[in-house]
């Protein structure tokens, strides 16, 4: 009976291995899908964050618009993604160095308590500035605002 | 014992068969997932982008009417809010469409927009904004590729359906697959007329007409021959709803006078020979030419705008080395028609050229070709370009292909 000795052998150990094995590329599939449905929440949520903040700029950028103005809007975006709140910050830059050029807005969007973070170019003009601030997804003050000073938009997250 | 171990070797392949099989479609569904949402996110870019685009007049606010170039892009018109968009900006993108044209005498390429003969729209690319400025201005430059396409909403067909005495012609007004019943047609028609001098002589007729419930109305002139040159422009509104049509007829298409823009800031046209473009062969023949500009104006009629001679609208053209191009001032900013009646060896016609995109519902395509693009998305607004209805629709794509970034 050599063969069956050399059979269970070499069948065994591999059928136990199955056992571990399969569990533990489950749960690696799992934790790669749990964690690009979240990057896919947090991405839709920083394109309608972007979006919000664009036209905010857009209503009051015109001249017909007085100096002081000030809107606020709730963007609307889910407090939590999978019972995570997220934070959004925020930092601006000219796309160039001539004076008066295009600003784009870099808003970087993280899941607390993961490592999902998501970041989103929002263009605005010239005459757009940001104001440091963080948007927290759970707040009862999360909101995007904006206000017109001499000509210049202040955009901020924040009632 | 060899069907048992025939059995394990079975059931551990399968096994194995089935955790490579579960994994590779597991890994599959994740990527399709992943890709949809790419998809979703660079449409929601696209329509931010194309609201960056419509809704900011860019700066300075007015650059569409300077020979600079702006800091900042858009193409909105300053004086009004909302989707309206500046007629000037429009005319300085570089089209992608048509085929650029250099004209010698002044060593420039010029961005050709031309909807049939006679009507041109040629600009310097040293004053036309080129895709690559824009994409660098916009700020996705390397990221983001576009194409940028403006088409007018209303439709106005003219033909000619008598070609003298009288001479008649049916204007149809359509806009996207229906008929605009009852609709107010405004017109111009000017007529090159018959003279023993080399300058060509011309006279007009304005009035209004209505349309049926097909959208369709005949217009008719009396004392036209069928071998005068003539243009005849309709501008039809309907609650809102306005569009523009022109039609020409000419005795000569082989010698005529063709407008450059020269300078934005000072209302500028260059008047050359066609054959220093299109380098026609001898005999040289000089073009004579009379300019006249009609306006749009806000009461939908058109109205013709005197010129002073000072402007330069009546001289002649001719061609080749030492024969200097002329140049015209348009009067006005507002925007209008420029129409150049020419006339050389008894041969006459009429050249239009738009002041303002609008005026003559020109379409602009401006940015990249979208041939070999792999993954494309659109957002279409509409738009309003001096009071005429067109539809705004922008094509963006990724160059990371199906992969996204921010």
């Amino acid at each position: 009976m050599p063969h069956i000795t050399i059979e269970y052998t070499i069948m065994v150990p591999l059928l136990i291995l199955q056992i571990f094995l399969f569990p533990l590329a489950a749960g690696l599939l799992m934790n790669i899908w749990v964690d690009s449905r979240r990057a896919l929440a947090l991405q839709d949520s920083a394109s309608h964050l972007g979006s919000t903040v664009q036209q905010l700029y857009f209503s009051l950028n015109h001249e017909t618009i007085g100096n002081g103005t000030r809107i606020t809007n709730n963007p609307g975006v889910p407090p939590l993604i999978e019972d995570h709140y997220f934070t959004a910050t925020s930092a601006i830059r000219a796309v160039s160095a001539l004076p008066n050029s295009t600003k784009i807005l870099a808003l970087t969007l993280a899941l607390t308590g993961t490592q999902n973070k998501v970041t989103l170019s929002v263009i605005l003009g010239p005459n757009a500035q940001w104001q440091n601030s963080t948007y927290m997804s759970n707040s009862t003050h999360a909101a995007v605002s904006a206000q017109k000073f001499n000509g210049a938009i202040l955009l901020r997250f924040g009632e | 014992m060899t069907g048992a171990t025939i059995d394990h070797l079975v059931s551990v392949t399968v096994f194995l068969a089935a955790i490579v099989l579960f994994i590779g479609l597991f890994n599959q569904t994740v990527q399709t997932a992943i890709i949809y949402q790419q998809h979703r996110y660079l449409a929601s870019r696209c329509s931010d982008i194309l609201d960056t685009i419509l809704l900011s007049p860019g700066y300075p606010i007015n650059w569409g009417k300077t020979d600079t170039y702006p800091t900042s892009f858009g193409l909105q018109d300053p004086e009004f809010t909302q989707y309206r968009i500046s007629p000037y900006s429009l005319m300085r993108l570089q089209s992608v469409t048509g085929t650029p044209i250099t004209y010698p005498k002044t060593g420039l390429t010029y961005s050709n927009i031309t909807m049939g003969f006679g009507n041109f729209l040629l600009v310097p690319y040293t004053k036309a904004i080129n895709y690559s400025a824009a994409t660098k201005l916009l700020g996705v430059n390397n990221t983001l590729g576009f194409q940028l396409t403006v088409t007018p909403i209303i439709t106005v067909t003219i033909t000619e359906t008598h070609a003298s005495n009288p001479l008649t012609a049916s204007v149809k007004v359509y806009g996207l697959g229906f008929p605009l019943s009852n609709a107010t047609i405004s017109y111009c028609f000017l007529k090159v007329k018959a003279s023993q001098g080399n300058t060509p002589l011309y006279s007009s007729a304005f009035g209004t007409i209505f349309a049926d419930d097909e959208g369709e109305a005949t217009v008719s002139f009396q004392n036209v021959a069928s071998d005068e040159s003539y243009v005849l422009i309709a501008y039809a509104h309907l609650q809102g709803l306005v569009g523009i049509g022109y039609h020409e007829r000419v005795t000569s298409t082989k010698r005529y006078v063709l407008p450059l823009i020269d300078s934005f800031a000072q209302r500028r046209v260059i008047l050359a020979h066609s054959y220093d473009v299109h380098y026609g062969g001898p005999p040289e023949s000089a073009v004579f030419f009379n300019a006249t500009f009609v306006l749009l104006t806000e009461d939908f009629t058109l109205r013709e705008m005197p010129m002073e001679n000072s402007t330069g609208k009546i001289g002649k053209v001719n061609y080749g080395n030492g024969q200097p191009y002329a140049n015209l001032t348009i009067p006005t900013y507002n925007p209008g028609i420029l129409i150049v009646t020419y006339k050389s060896n008894n041969e006459d016609g009429i050249v239009l050229m738009p002041w303002g995109m609008s005026t003559m519902a020109f379409p602009v395509t401006f940015g990249d070709r979208l041939t070999d693009k792999e993954w494309i998305v659109t957002s279409i607004r509409q738009i309003l370009v001096n009071g005429i209805a067109y539809q705004a629709k922008l094509a963006l794509w990724s160059f990371k292909g199906y992969s996204v970034v921010g």
